[in-house]
């Protein structure tokens, strides 16, 4: 079983229809035909998704897929991105989105292959939901060209889909025409068989029915089907009033399989249709001693003095009668208190408390049922579609809750923040006006712009004294200072050699000057262009500053309006949760009292027999020996009389119509 | 006769003729004691659909998850974009590729020389890697301006054999969020892994 639900896991539409891309593992590396190509990362955030959704965690996946695509960074991957979150969806068994969206999807140029496994996924979730036409449609959309184990499985729901419906004709050409693999085909004979029987075709039936009852198989799941076939078989075979043919058929029954007290009380019952009593109290009485909760020991609580009286034996009838009446007493009183205790509202945090996984699949369920009074009722409500999804659903409100508690915590976190950095920004602006204030962005500019003037015309005029070092320029100077005297004496004779000298000098002064003239042009230029990037950047962190100066407060009130909002939708959403996940609660108890209440009824309805087998017991002897052997008949609805037809043989149990 | 032991049976018997769900994989394996007929009882013919308050309850369940999921896509948006602004943003990923040659245990990621995470991976992780699942592993934000980031990649390498390499990339971190990937291939042809840091512009 565990094996047929691993496999049917969401790998769902994920693994499944994503066939999933980038040669990661060595079967990603081969394209499949059907699925769509791999191919390498395209969107990062879309991988990122993916990572979430192989680990199991459809809650994450799908929080960041949305994300993602509200952002608008899964352009390259958006079909594929659209189609894993109707997949998420439906692992949250959200369907309705989830039916929205693949019919949206579905109807472009998706592959066949895809197509037909959403389909599938969709019909097969709507079916254990119950949503049955809506299941049909979708399971009918899907074409026979796909994987035969899903296709089988199809069929199946199918055909089941229509036994729910009480479709049985249509079921039984459903299943007529059906051919898959062979454990699968045990379940279609099995099903094709109880059609038939419900349309009183047993003739037909008892041929499938007796396949599936004698097949050969070490698998625990068929041979619990195998159980179920020869039970069904063997009661409809006594109904029909066939006991000898329904005995063995019933004896095929596994001793310790589930099915063996109900095979035990219809082994009684052959035995006793054939008019063998004594040998009818065999399986009775070894039934007697299981544990009253099933229903098939309780009904042998009658029928061993039901035996006993026909037998003649009235005083162990009248005994066992007698036990009946006690055990019954006991039991209604342990069911009246377990309804007790489902009526305190705790059920369901008992049946969840166990459960310690904290991420949301679509096929959980749950499995084990708490060491609780009532616990032991309930076996056949979890065994329930109905009682099941709704306890995912109460089970997934649960994770929610504690979801947007998490959030409102990190939500209070950002007020705090937001707090903090308005403070900051209040203690930050006054510096900041100081700053600005002082800085003439302009006039730096001004400066930066007749500097480069300046040097334009060093280099027009060749002016090399210009970019000389302050000794260099001071010597120049002096040198001018003298030529300038010269100038002004040009006959004086005793200037003579100071003329040469100056001559020199000058020569000297100017050959260096112009040697390093270029290299100190360039580097000069190289300080102008420094002093643009820098003013460029001075100007650039000013109109930052000035914009952060305006914009934080927006920016940070934007942000304090989201949180105020985000917050808002956290209490109205856990208001919402609360008022759900109370209903939820209720509407599962109901369904547990209900479960109670009808066992009850039953055990309060062999009391009734009982006591009054009894009373007709007391009355006969009281009156005398009997004329012929007292019927022990057990009188189901009060006031019935006991059927005095000494001789007729209990007719067997099974009802025509279930 | 006839008509009471047909009704004391009806109640033990009712489960036998309904279709085998089992095998659906629908039900929880059922225990040796289950009593049956109230689970196994077929649905009442014809409508086939669940109850109504069931209905009206799973239809509401169905639209509160749904507010819930979109309020938590609100929630993650407004986070990333409170704590990571996109002109600070820089997001780390990784990645694997086969993964014949390497398998992983731990990433170590250091920004500036400086630590920014140290992971380790357990097998379910690192499977998911496998299939095709790229995982943000780090978050962060960063200064506009040149970064040295290093990642180091610790596992079993070729013949089961402890395996460490490291990775270096030196960015330019622009006014726009910056994505990096960290990605472990398998090199073919000289059978080892290889680990590179691409630069998602």
């Amino acid at each position: 079983m565990q094996g047929v639900i691993n496999t049917l896991r969401p790998l769902l539409l994920g693994g499944l229809l994503l066939t999933v891309p980038f040669a990661a593992s060595p079967k990603n590396v081969t394209p499949d035909p059907n699925g769509l190509a791999p191919h390498a990362v395209e969107d990062l955030a879309y991988g990122d998704v993916l990572f979430y959704f192989y680990e199991d965690d459809y809650f994450d996946s799908i929080t960041r897929l949305l994300a993602a695509r509200q952002l608008g960074r899964v352009p390259h991957t958006q079909e594929e991105a659209e189609l894993l979150l109707g997949g998420l969806y439906l692992s949250l068994g959200e369907h309705v989105e989830a039916g929205r969206i693949f019919e949206a999807l579905l109807n472009k140029n998706t592959s066949e292959f895809v197509r037909n496994r959403a389909w599938f996924y969709l019909g097969k979730v709507w079916y254990q939901r119950g949503y049955l036409d809506e299941a049909e449609r979708a399971l009918r959309q899907v074409s026979d060209k796909m994987d035969q184990r899903i296709n089988a499985e199809r069929y199946m729901l199918l055909a089941q889909l229509m036994m729910r419906q009480g479709r049985y004709d249509e079921a039984i050409a459903t299943l007529s025409s059906w051919h898959g693999a062979p454990d699968w085909t045990a379940y279609a004979q099995f099903n094709l068989g109880v059609a038939l029987v419900r349309r009183d075709r047993l003739p037909e039936a008892i041929s499938y029915l007796d396949r599936v009852g004698n097949m050969q198989t070490r698998s625990e799941e068929l041979l619990a089907l195998k159980d179920k076939a020869n039970l069904a078989l063997g009661f409809a075979l006594l109904q029909a009033q066939r006991a000898a043919e329904a005995r063995p058929i019933l004896q095929r029954v596994r001793l310790e399989g589930p099915y063996s007290s109900k095979a035990l009380l219809g082994v009684g019952w052959a035995d006793a249709g054939m008019g063998e009593f004594k040998r009818a109290l065999v399986p009775w009485l070894a039934l007697r001693k299981r544990s009253l909760l099933d229903s098939a020991v309780q009904e042998s609580f009658l029928t061993v003095p039901y035996a006993y009286a026909q037998l003649a034996a009235t005083g162990q009838a009248a005994d066992f009668y007698n036990s009946a009446i006690e055990s019954f007493d006991s039991e209604l009183k342990r069911i009246d208190d377990s309804i007790e205790g489902i009526r305190s509202g705790k059920l369901l945090d008992r049946l969840l408390n166990d459960d310690k996984k904290d991420t949301l699949t679509w096929y959980w369920q749950l499995t084990t049922v708490p060491n609780a009074p009532e616990s032991r009722y309930l076996y056949a409500l979890l065994a329930s579609n109905e009682f099941q999804e709704g306890l995912k659903n109460y089970r997934e409100l649960n994770f929610m809750s504690r979801n947007l508690d998490d959030w409102r915590d990190d939500v209070s976190a950002y007020d705090d923040m937001l707090d903090t950095r308005q403070e900051a920004y209040n203690q930050r602006v006054p510096k900041a006006d100081a700053v600005l204030a002082a800085t003439d962005l302009d006039r730096l500019t001004q400066k930066r712009v007749d500097f480069e003037s300046r040097i334009n015309e060093i280099e027009k005029s060749n002016d090399v004294a210009a970019l000389g070092t302050p000794e260099e320029q001071q010597t120049w100077a002096r040198l001018k200072r003298i030529e300038e005297y010269l100038t002004a004496h040009p006959d004086d004779p005793n200037l003579s050699d100071i003329r040469e000298k100056h001559r020199l000098m000058k020569g000297v002064m100017y050959w260096r000057l112009s040697e390093s003239f270029r290299a100190r042009l360039w580097n000069e230029r190289r300080s102008v262009k420094e002093l643009e990037g820098q003013l460029k950047e001075t100007q650039k962190r000013a109109v930052l500053v000035k914009q952060a100066r305006v914009g934080t407060p927006l920016t940070t009130g934007g942000y304090a309006s989201r949180v105020a909002a985000v917050r808002a939708r956290i209490d109205q959403l856990h208001e919402r949760m609360a008022d759900v996940s109370g209903r939820q609660n209720l509407f599962l108890q109901s369904l547990a009292i209900r479960e109670l209440e009808a066992q009850k009824v039953r055990i309060e309805t062999y009391q009734v027999q009982a006591r009054y087998e009894l009373a007709a017991i007391y009355d006969r002897i009281s009156n005398g020996p009997p004329k012929s052997p007292p019927s022990a008949a057990p009188n189901v609805t009060p006031g019935t009389p006991p059927n005095a037809a000494p001789d007729t043989p209990p007719n067997p149990p099974p009802q025509s119509q279930p | 006769m006839n008509f009471k032991h047909r009704m004391v049976s009806l109640m033990v018997c009712g489960a036998l003729l309904s279709p085998a769900w089992m095998a659906m994989g629908e039900t929880p394996p059922a225990p040796a004691t289950a009593d049956a007929p109230a689970a196994d009882a077929p649905a009442p013919p014809a409508s086939g659909a669940p109850p109504a308050e069931l209905k009206t309850l799973d239809q509401e369940v169905q639209g509160l998850k749904k507010d819930v999921v979109d309020l938590n896509k609100d929630l993650f948006v407004l986070q990333e974009q409170l704590l990571f602004p996109a002109n600070t943003q820089v997001a780390l990923y990784i990645s694997m590729d086969v993964g014949t040659f390497f398998a992983l245990d731990s990433v170590t990621v250091k920004i500036d020389n400086k630590e920014v995470k140290n992971y380790l991976y357990t097998a379910r992780e690192a499977d998911a890697l496998l299939k095709g699942g790229v995982q943000q592993i780090y978050l962060g934000n960063l200064k506009v301006g040149k970064h040295e980031l290093v990642a180091f990649f610790s596992g079993k390498g070729p013949v089961e054999r402890d395996y460490k390499r490291g990775a270096t990339i030196n960015f330019d971190k622009g006014v726009g969020a910056k994505y990096l990937e960290l990605k472990i291939t398998d090199r073919v042809p000289k059978h080892q892994p290889e680990f590179m840091i691409k630069d998602w512009e």
